[in-house]
């Protein structure tokens, strides 16, 4: 059982930090892992609603999230690091406070890849090595860029670092149900999950400062740095989203019986959508993810 | 909406303990059978409501999903009252002159009241009986007049709310819960990362909340209600939650 040394691995690693989620003993979830390590399609699949059971990529085993992870996570990492070694790095951050912000994230990003090896090595499992990567998206000069610049002009950078970052978290929220019978896994995940939308804030804010009309949170009012249709775009379709639900699935209706509106002045009912929006960030599948990840790597 | 009139059938209903344990086979039997009993009775919480009329005393968190529901409900309660109470302060305008930073908390006012509203109507949905009353924040420690004092209790609020969603995620067992707490703590994390920037900027994932691994904070329930209670007049039992 492969995955015995995962879970130690990781109820240490909780151990370290904070208390394991609910105290499970240890005994338990690996009593879990083994029912659902048969098929890894654990009692996740048959408590879907209905309606999303359609999708085939929804069979995704811990290792297959863990190996996404680390994709997404060699490619933050890398990306971060490249900006991190040009010659002129502090003349192109232009200021102490963003280059130690990038470095801060960049830090993070060489922590979850040095966390997601640690964990597929000790799973038994081989760890991917790691892509070759163009972050202009030019697949090394077989095709016209997608950010030429990314690396001389610090405003792209910055719009390719949002949309890395943002398409993280969203990868990251599509595949937290996967794990959800592995608590320790579930946990890590979870805690990867924050630290990226932070850094995803971060930049975002880094951008809005520089005169980029863009909100801390993924915002309809956002100027889009993406074209629609487009590859890049999948990183943020299906974010303008007002329907949320309970299990049934039963739709929560915000706009009719909601009493959300709060302050002066009062939002209209456009205003308040664009609110419920924000509220709520939404995932992307593993497919989604992976394609993003494929406009860098060569 | 400040105001409040419970019927007397309602008051029957939060006469009954908050902690009814319900087996987990019959959890969808309970769903929707008495959704909209109380879907209006809970005020919003709007402005500087504090007249909620349920007296200070306990509540009940109650347990499994539900009590994890109630968990959040309680704390986007929090949020929510909190930043309601500093976008209609008088002297909003003076305490955050920077227009960007008044549309931005203005912003995370109504982020917060959503939340605390979607989860009103998930648990009315999902269990009415067990719906923890609106509570009534104590945020008599909080100088609304002072910025450094309003984004320091905002930073504690924010970074309570990620630690606290990292660690439920684990006692959630209802798949759809668990889409919904994700969707919702990569927001609260946007939230805290701005307003760690606002207090000291660069410090929107320092070492105080991510650690060596890359991994934000998660607190267990304990840890969390400890740091919240100060700021909640009722006494919030959360010993169940998640079981």
């Amino acid at each position: 059982m492969e995955f015995l040394t995962l879970l130690a691995r990781l109820a240490d690693l909780s151990s370290e930090t904070a208390p394991g989620p609910s105290g499970a003993p240890r005994r338990e979830a690996l009593a879990r892992l083994g029912q659902a390590g048969a098929a890894l399609l654990p009692a996740v699949l048959t408590a879907l609603p209905s309606a999303t059971t359609a999708a085939p990529q929804d069979n995704s085993t811990p290792l297959d999230v863990l190996r996404l992870a680390l994709t997404l996570e060699y490619l933050e990492s890398d990306f971060y690091a490249r900006a991190l070694a040009l010659p002129n790095a502090t003349a192109f951050f232009g200021s102490a406070d963003n280059l130690v912000a990038i470095q801060t994230i960049s830090a993070h990003e060489a922590q979850h890849v040095a966390l997601l090896q640690r964990l597929l090595t000790d799973a038994g499992a081989t760890v991917p090595a790691k892509p070759n990567f163009d972050f202009t998206g030019s697949k090394n000069g077989t095709q016209a860029a997608l950010y030429p610049d990314v690396f001389t002009n610090l405003d792209t950078f910055l719009k390719v670092a949002q949309l890395l970052e943002d398409a993280g978290v969203r990868a990251y929220k599509g595949q937290a149900e996967f794990v959800l019978a592995d608590n320790n896994l579930l946990e890590a995940l979870l805690r990867t999950h924050s630290t990226e939308a932070r850094h995803a804030s971060h930049i975002r804010t880094m951008r809005r400062q520089r005169g980029a009309v863009v909100k801390s949170w993924v915002s309809p009012a956002d100027a889009p740095i993406t074209t629609a249709g487009t590859v890049p775009n999948q990183a943020y379709a299906g974010e303008s989203v007002v329907a949320q639900y309970v299990p049934g699935p039963r739709l929560v209706p915000f706009e009719t019986t909601l009493p959300i509106n709060v302050g002066t002045p009062q939002l209209s009912r456009e205003a308040i959508l664009a609110k419920v929006m924000e509220a709520f960030d939404e995932p992307i599948d593993a497919p989604t993810a992976t394609q993003l990840a494929q406009l860098f790597i060569h | 909406m400040s105001n409040i009139t419970q019927k007397g059938s309602d008051e029957a209903e939060f006469a009954k303990p908050l902690y009814t344990p319900i087996k987990r086979r019959s959890f969808f039997m309970y769903a929707g059978a008495t959704a909209g009993a109380t879907a209006l009775l809970l005020s919003g919480c709007d402005d500087d409501d504090d007249s909620v009329t349920t007296p200070s005393g306990t509540v009940n968190l109650g347990m499994g999903d539900v009590g994890v529901l109630n968990y959040a409900y309680a704390l986007e309660q929090l949020e929510a009252a909190f930043y309601a109470q500093v976008v209609s302060n008088s002297s909003f305008s003076t305490t955050f002159s920077n227009a960007d930073e008044r549309t931005a908390l203005m912003a995370i006012a109504k982020h917060e009241a959503i939340h605390r509203d979607f989860f009103k109507a998930a648990i009315t949905q999902a269990a009415s009986s067990q719906i923890i009353p609106g509570l009534n924040p104590d945020f008599s420690k909080v100088n609304f007049s002072d910025r450094n004092s309003v984004l320091t209790t905002a930073k504690t609020f924010e970074d309570l709310g990620v630690a606290a969603y990292n660690g439920a995620g684990a006692l959630i067992q209802n798949v759809t819960y668990l889409g919904i707490a994700g969707k919702i703590v990569s927001v609260e994390a946007r939230h805290a990362a701005y307003i760690r920037d606002l207090l000291s900027n660069g410090t929107f994932a320092d070492n105080t909340t991510v650690d060596t691994n890359g991994l934000d904070k998660a607190m267990t329930v304990a840890q969390v209600l400890t740091a919240a209670q100060p700021f909640i007049k009722e006494t919030i039992n959360g010993d169940n939650v998640g079981k």
